[in-house]
């Protein structure tokens, strides 16, 4: 049982009229992983989410959740998976805590120890109606109706969405500790910044079909690199520009800001021909290539 | 069964059932109160049958004809079947509009269970208003001067709460249905207007008099439970129609994808 994948599916389709919805889904998220589920607003992030969950039913393939059928037993997979939904709602006249304990009490098996736990750290406040809390806030509940029966898998659609950075951290840090005993997170956002820290494989989605599913270590091989090299003296910039693999290249004053795909090689060697005074790599421009995964192909 | 999406169910519906039992209470009272001046005035109204027959016999000289007119006939039923319909289209479709089901939906429960625990709170909202029909009634008579059995209005009381399961029924069969707490509420609210003009118009028309069997006004106020008694069979009838309806709800929601 253990080693069956933690999500898998196969050709997992939710049509809902001329592109739109999800097509032909084939997916694996093996046990442990934090896995990012990326894509622009409508690409069928959440559709997908939602037919694992059983709340919407495909028009074509399957899929098996911690290796039980989506449909079949999806009474079983709730009871062991927490899910955060993209547009949170809560019974607005009631307080945190209220609607905390009747999702406690509807699961089952939770322990104040847990919850209380994830209240303080989230530094959540449950005393107040729902109806007066900030998103930000009322996602906090979110977060922690999901996490507070410690499942072996959690589905969280955009749980990033509206957390102030220091909770972000939390959140981030929660996610490492859930890793770190061996539980997996399916989680989705449309902006790589928000996951890359803590994911280890991403998918990205486009238009209800998947595009490409790797580790972001093998996307940063393929991504656009960026440095800055600061020389003694003036160089020539059309020397760099002619380099194999190189995007972009510009001069401001003795300093060289250059922009290639692949390796280094040839810009550190042609750089080293000069009085190289400091070199200063910038991020691996990630978003660049997310960006171009997410146009269409007319755009790219 | 979930005790606890009932118990919320019912929380959410606690103030707003409150403040229109009180409220029905205190009409009742007033009404009462109105009939010793203003029914013997009155009398028996003489108007057409049709006219007669939406106004529950207008009979405003006796003080069973005054409550019946005044309050079993359309108010009473009104206030119950609306309160149904409100609590019935909110806590199942309205719900799924606003998003909260698929939180809810998420946890380990059978959609067919959460559609049963929020039919027992429907029915705690019409019971608790069907209570207050009974405490008014029993009020309003003795303020008006008596002269209506505690048995009878016991009668209309309850067949005045099994028509308020029916009809809340429908609008969770709809809401149930659908995920869509318009369609629930105009449609169910349809039905029991519709009950009300046929079960007091068609009788004058013979070939279609027949229809006032379909319509589940009839059995709550078919038998006059005000003057007659309880109608063990117009019971049954709601009765059945309240658990085939929920059924149907049931069965209806584990099949379609969820709304929002």
């Amino acid at each position: 049982m253990s080693e069956q994948p933690a999500i898998s599916a196969r050709g997992l389709s939710k049509e809902y009229g001329t592109e739109r919805g999800l097509f032909e889904l084939d997916l694996e998220v093996q046990r442990g992983e934090v896995f990012g589920f990326l894509g622009p607003n409508g690409a069928g992030k959440s559709t997908t989410m939602r037919l694992l969950l059983d709340l919407i039913k495909p028009t074509a393939g399957s899929a098996r959740v911690l290796g039980l059928d989506t449909m079949a037993d999806s009474v079983e997979i709730r009871r062991r998976v927490g899910f955060l939904p993209g547009d949170l709602a809560m019974y607005p006249k009631l307080t945190g805590r209220a609607v905390l304990d009747y999702l406690a009490d509807l699961r089952g098996g939770v322990e104040a120890r847990v919850r209380d736990s994830l209240a303080e750290r989230f530094d959540a406040d449950l005393d107040r109606p729902i109806r007066e809390l900030s998103t930000g806030n009322r996602q906090k509940l979110g977060l922690i109706q999901a996490f507070m029966h410690e499942p072996e898998l959690l589905i969280l659609d955009e749980p990033i969405a509206g957390l102030d950075p220091l909770v972000q951290r939390s959140f981030h840090a929660l996610l490492g500790e859930v890793s770190a005993q061996g539980r997996t997170v399916f989680l989705s956002s449309h902006t790589l910044s928000e996951v890359e820290r803590v994911t280890h494989r991403v998918a990205i989605l486009r238009r209800g079909r998947l595009v490409v599913v790797d580790s972001l270590e093998n996307l940063r091989r393929v991504a656009i690199q960026r440095m800055e090299i600061e020389f003694a003296g003036p160089v020539g910039v059309e020397e760099f520009r002619a380099l194999p693999g190189v995007t972009a290249a510009s001069a401001h004053g003795t300093t060289l800001a250059i922009a290639f795909a692949g390796s280094a090689d040839a810009v550190v060697k042609t750089a080293a021909a000069h009085e190289v005074l400091a070199i200063h790599p910038r991020e691996d421009d990630l978003e660049e290539i997310f960006l171009r995964y997410y146009a269409s192909e007319g755009e790219r | 069964m979930s005790w606890s999406t009932t118990r919320i169910a019912l929380r959410l519906r606690s103030a707003g059932t409150a403040s229109a039992g009180a409220g029905l209470i205190a009409v009742m009272i007033v009404v009462g109160a109105l009939f010793p001046a203003v029914g013997h005035s009155i009398g028996r109204l003489h108007v057409s049958t049709s006219v007669s027959n939406l106004l529950g016999g207008a009979d405003y000289g006796t003080i069973t004809g005054w409550f019946r007119s005044e309050i079993a006939i359309f108010y009473g039923p009104l206030v119950i079947g609306g309160l149904a319909i409100v609590a019935a289209a909110a806590t199942t479709a309205g719900e799924e509009e606003d998003g909260i089901l698929a939180l809810v939906l998420a946890h380990p429960i059978r959609r067919s269970r959460l559609v049963a625990a929020k039919a027992v709170a429907v029915a705690g909202v019409v019971s608790a208003t069907a209570l207050a029909v009974w405490v008014g009634l029993v009020a309003g008579v003795a303020v008006g001067g008596g002269g209506i059995t505690l048995a009878h209005i016991t009668a209309l009381s309850v067949q005045l709460a099994f028509f308020g399961l029916a009809t809340g029924a429908s609008a969770i069969a709809i809401g149930a249905g659908t995920g869509r707490r318009s369609l629930a509420t105009g449609v169910a609210a349809a039905i029991g207007i519709l009950g009300w003009l046929i079960n007091s118009l068609a009788p004058l028309v013979g070939g279609i008099s027949w229809l006032r069997y379909l319509a589940p006004y009839y059995y709550y106020a078919g038998h006059d439970p005000l003057a007659r008694g309880a109608d063990v069979p117009g019971l049954l009838v709601l009765g059945a129609l309240a658990l085939v309806l929920t059924a149907i709800a049931m069965a209806a929601i584990e099949r379609r994808d969820l709304r929002g």
